[in-house]
């Protein structure tokens, strides 16, 4: 019985070893799709760890909604299923002139709304009009450029724009500009918007694969197959092939799983990384990790004085820096991933537009981060502490075992757990030394995330104070930047400089864990999180 | 409740944004909902509303919560009034045999799986008997709550046993000692004397005496019991109010906790309301 | 004598417990917080008894450090309650009048709240750790406490000796202080212990909810929570300290229930 402390040399070189085989992250569901020839009909049951709250594209503000909405309404352009390009929906042309500050969109013919009613120019003027109101929900800024949609002709629309704007096409493709029937929206009871739409929202018509047939809040879900969809599948009739899509609301992991394992769900998402070794090895099952754009990392707060007034390390950037030098990425994804997952090479994951990142970012060296502390005004080491959700494992592991990394440097980590609104009012108010904190990109493009982790005018990169003039001006210009080149050229430099700066703690990226019975196949999620079932199929 | 609601640090819609949000959305939507205005106005609208049976619309659901509540109320209840049938088909016929055999071996040892059960958490039971009887036998539905009657006390029949575990260890003590002290008393000696014969000696007296205790317990355990639907709810996935009552405290759901709790205190009243009248209608002492 | 027994065998399940918390790193055969990057996950074997758990950190050395939080847990839940509702109870269960009146309402408010809910309703206010889920059981279990007090004083107030201690000339203070409460204090006592079992498994729950004690700092329920994942794949993780919070449970309650037969408490 020999009591260990620390990481040995063997252990990190084995850790090293074991992961440099990195899961290839390839496009699990769809080459089993494509293997197999789709079968029509049939009910799906899926089972999700919460419920939607609030399926209007616009007013809407949660990932539980965004990430299935797409399963009901359509937007214009959609996201690639590598969600790096952009394909048509329910515009089949799109043509950008006056130096990019006009974009004439032609609209796909001959497409109905789920009810059966035929979709419009005037209902996709009318919704781009409904989310780009300031005041309507969180997300009227992502296409704030558009000055005024126009109907050219019964299958066109012109958008003309205040300035150029390189992501509007992606927003385009995002779920806010989803297209909804304007004459059924505004036949729903209410004098207001919002009320009409609490009464829409319940009962959705879109132009999306599926219609949704009955909802018990927090209980389940049940979509039926939209007859008038206009996607068609590979056999060359109408999508989607099911019938029938079932949600289930399972929050409990534990359950959930078990529920797959005992044949009662079809498949589930957010399988704990803990548990995929096990149901990859079980034979009835299939389990499938898709591309996305989580980052998991810890924010820093940098401001020079925490609101106790003391001295704040973390407003050095030798002490940052020192920190994430003294960090094992690859310990911390076989702990907490099962290495599962990849270290962060950038702020934003691989699977961003325009992601530009060293892969050996801030590579283990303790060596390194002593001499970078010992550099520091804090040399002598601190104690410091991070907030975090209570009972959330992952995040209670990271911590652990980032814990156990730093106490080598003489930097002693106190774990603060707390509820979601207390932590959030927290370090909104910048009352915080360190959180733990996950991102997922809403739109295929980079601006959003930069948005929020580096310029600083919109949420003072993500609470942490951190502000570089330099990145700023370059976010703005990059903003109206027409020429791609010019344009990636400003994101390689705001990710180089963010990198050094290190105003988070870079720790790693992960899959979507999603797991599915053998029989239940097709299903895809893009890199942004959102579910596609209309290619789903049950064999047998 | 309504100011410890208040109290809560956080507000539900920034922690429903998370990161997305900026200042002046979280602004906007705390206007809309009418959290902007001070806490003693809030509580005047609430009072308003209440009166006239309006207890607002849920902020994380976006429904009026009284829908919301009387969607899930039902699930909650089946559970415990599942769980006091099963307690008192476990712990009755027990309760006979320990108290008649009192300090013989089938007394100690069903005391003694009592008092493991009483001793064993929620949470680790229900997570037993569901990976036992649901996952590995598959003798059960995995959670869940189905769509009939018959479904429903299917699928609540684990979670229900769960629940029932501690409440049948505190019933099966009090009733044997119930009985016993019936047993015991003089007046059994004075009616054996008198010639009765003891199975009827057994019925009339043990019988009703056993039934007072169990209504008492029955009414003071409604509380306990609604408390551990929470952990019940959560582990096998039941739609009912307890998982909604913790969920909206997490999310700062005020309408819902509010009306929540007055719904809860009017049921456990209710059951308090009850035990005391059957208790007055089976015991001639109690009340005068 | 068979009481006897059980008494017995719940003084050996504390006594073990107490050995624990109280000398944890001479019992525990290695640093509970020391992480094995080599067994991550290691079933029972000669070097870890009770296996380990994903950071490789041994199992039996956990579940033994985490007893001294386990008792800590079941002493000051226990203790906060005790005194308020004792005292409260002893007060107005001696005068009566007003405040007997609205202490009896203000219990009868607290008991229509679920238990659990009201707990966490609490702890949510205050902040998830040790010491505020006291002070949320506090403000909640005080009702029994009081109740039992108030419930035994009424009863020794009409016994003579109180009257002949009147009688006597004895002051109000002397009466209450060294008759009444000695008198009336051995029930509450003796729920008391049981209680201690009750307050073990609701620290428990709480840390299980990721609401109780704070990590490294470990409790069984917390490494129940951290093996909730693996209750598959690696059983071993959370059996053990499950079984470490029955037996406590079992030794508090055994201990209970035999002081109540030793001092004839009618429960």
């Amino acid at each position: 019985m020999t009591k260990t402390s620390g990481l040995t040399r063997r252990a990190t070189m084995a850790l090293g070893a074991s992961f440099a085989a990195v899961p290839a992250l390839g496009l699990p569901g769809s080459a089993h799709a494509a293997a197999i020839a789709p079968v029509r009909g049939g009910k799906m049951i899926y089972g999700r760890y919460a419920d939607s709250l609030f399926l209007d594209p616009v007013l809407t503000d949660a990932n539980v909604d965004i990430w299935v909405m797409n399963n009901l309404y359509d937007t214009l352009l959609s996201p690639t299923d590598d969600g790096l390009g952009l394909q048509p929906g329910l515009a089949t042309k799109w043509a950008l002139s006056d130096a990019g500050k006009t974009i004439t969109l032609t609209l796909r013919p001959d497409v109905k709304f789920a009810n059966g009613t035929p979709m419009q120019a005037s209902d996709v003027k009318w919704s781009l009009d409904r989310c780009r109101n300031p005041k309507n929900g969180p997300w009227p800024d992502l296409v704030a450029s558009i000055d005024s949609v126009e109907i050219a002709s019964p299958t066109s629309v012109v958008l003309k724009l205040k300035h150029a704007d390189p992501s509007l096409l992606a927003a385009l493709a995002t779920f806010n500009t989803g297209i909804m029937p304007q004459a059924l929206f505004e036949a729903a009871p209410g004098d207001t918007d919002e009320a009409k739409s609490k009464v829409y929202s319940l009962k959705p018509i879109g132009t999306g694969p599926f219609l949704l047939a009955d909802w018990k809040l927090g209980v389940s879900m049940r979509l039926v197959r939209n007859p008038h969809y206009w996607k068609k599948g590979t056999d060359g009739k109408p999508l989607p092939y099911l019938d029938e899509l079932e949600f289930q609301i399972i929050p409990d992991d534990n359950t959930r799983l078990l529920k797959l394992k005992a044949g009662e769900l079809h498949g589930t998402e957010f399988v704990p990384f803990s548990r995929v070794k096990e149901l990859k090895a079980d034979t009835n099952l299939r389990m499938e990790l898709w591309p996305s754009t989580k980052v998991n990392f810890l924010t820093f707060n940098v401001r020079p004085k925490l609101t106790d007034g003391s001295a704040n390390p973390l407003s050095d950037v030798k002490v940052r820096q020192a920190l994430n030098y003294a960090v094992n990425k690859d310990a911390v994804i076989a702990i907490v991933t099962q290495g599962l997952g990849i270290p962060m090479t950038s702020f934003m994951s691989k699977t961003t537009p325009l992601h530009v990142g060293k892969s050996d970012l801030y590579k283990a060296d303790v060596a390194k981060a002593k001499k970078l502390l010992a550099e520091s005004s804090f040399a002598k080491g601190f104690e410091v502490s991070c907030m975090t959700v209570a009972g959330n494992a992952d995040s209670t592991n990271i911590l652990t075992t980032v814990q156990q990394m730093w106490s080598a440097i003489g930097v002693k980590l106190k774990i603060e757990q707390l509820d979601n609104p207390t932590l959030t009012k927290r370090y909104r108010a910048g009352d915080f030394s360190m959180r733990v904190s996950g991102w997922t990109n809403d739109i295929s493009d980079p601006n959003e995330i930069t948005s929020y982790f580096a310029y600083f005018p919109n949420i003072a990169s993500l609470h942490s104070g951190w502000q570089d003039k330099k990145v700023d001006g370059l976010f703005d210009a990059s903003q109206q930047e027409v020429d791609p080149v010019k344009r990636a050229s400003e994101y390689k430099q705001i990710q180089e400089i963010y990198a050094d700066a290190a105003p988070i703690l870079f720790l790693y990226e992960t899959p979507y864990p999603v797991a599915f019975r053998k029989n239940a196949m097709g299903f895809v999620q893009i890199p942004l999180g959102n579910n596609l079932f209309e290619g789903a199929f049950l064999t047998k | 409740m309504f100011v410890l609601a208040r109290l809560l640090p956080g507000d539900p819609v920034s922690a429903m944004l998370g990161d997305r949000a900026t200042d002046a959305t979280v602004d906007r939507l705390t206007a809309q909902l009418g959290l902007d205005q001070s806490i003693p106005v809030q509580l005047l609208q609430f009072l308003g509303g209440a009166v006239q049976g309006r207890f607002g619309d849920s902020i994380a659901y976006h429904i009026p919560v009284t829908q919301l509540i009387a969607d899930r109320l039902p699930a909650t209840l089946t559970l415990t009034g599942l769980s006091m049938v099963i307690a008192l088909v476990l712990a009755v016929p027990l309760a006979f045999v320990a108290a008649l055999q009192a300090d013989r071996w089938p007394d100690l040892i069903i005391r003694g799986v009592f008092q493991v059960g009483l001793s064993t958490p929620i949470f680790y039971v229900g997570l037993l008997l569901l990976t036992v009887f649901a996952a590995w036998l598959g003798l059960f539905p995995v959670g869940g709550y189905g769509d009939t009657v018959l479904e429903h006390l299917w699928h609540l029949f684990l979670p229900a046993l769960t629940l029932a575990f501690s409440f049948a260890a505190v019933l099966m003590r009090s009733l044997r000692g119930a009985i016993l002290s019936v047993l015991n008393a003089e007046f059994v000696d004075f009616a054996r004397a008198k010639g009765i014969r003891q199975r009827l000696i057994l019925f009339r007296h043990v019988l009703r005496n056993a039934l007072i205790a169990t209504v008492s317990l029955i009414g003071l355990n409604v509380g306990s019991l609604l408390g551990g639907a929470v952990i019940t709810e959560s582990v096998f996935a039941v739609p009912g109010v307890g998982r909604l009552m913790v969920d909206s405290i997490f999310a700062r759901d005020y309408p819902v906790i509010q009306a929540l709790t007055l719904a809860l205190a009017v049921l456990v009243s209710l059951a308090f309301l009850l035990t005391d009248i059957v208790q007055m209608a089976l015991d001639p002492r109690v009340g005068r | 004598m068979r009481g006897r027994l059980a008494l017995g065998f719940g003084c050996l399940l504390l006594g073990l417990m107490l050995a624990f918390a109280a000398f944890p790193d001479w019992i525990a055969p290695m640093d509970p917080l020391a992480f094995d990057y080599e067994a991550l996950i290691a079933p029972p074997s000669a070097a870890h008894l009770l296996g380990t758990d994903q950071f490789g950190r041994d199992m039996l050395s956990r579940i033994i450090s985490a007893s001294r939080v386990d008792l800590q847990i079941a002493f000051f839940a226990m203790i906060g309650p005790l005194l308020i509702g004792s005292l409260i109870g002893l007060t107005v269960g001696w005068f009566g009048g007003l405040a007997d009146v609205l202490f009896g309402r203000l219990a009868d408010l607290v008991v229509t709240f679920p238990f659990l809910v009201l707990i966490i309703a609490i702890v949510a206010v205050l902040g998830p750790g040790l010491t505020n889920m006291y002070i949320a059981v506090a403000c909640v279990g005080w009702v029994s406490y009081m109740r039992l007090m108030r419930g035994e004083v009424r009863v020794q107030r009409g016994q003579d000796y109180v009257a002949a201690g009147r009688v006597l000339g004895f002051s109000t203070w002397r009466i209450v202080w060294r008759h009444v409460l000695p008198n009336s204090l051995r029930p509450v006592l003796v729920y008391a212990v049981t209680d201690m079992a009750l307050v073990l498994l609701l620290g428990s729950s709480l840390g299980y909810l990721g609401l109780g004690a704070q990590p490294p700092e470990a409790e069984w329920g917390v490494l129940i929570a951290d093996g909730k994942n693996f209750f598959t794949t690696a059983p071993w993780i959370s059996l053990g300290p499950g079984i470490a919070i029955v037996a406590a449970g079992l030794g508090f309650s055994l201990v209970g229930d035999g002081l109540a037969n030793l001092l004839d408490v009618k429960r």
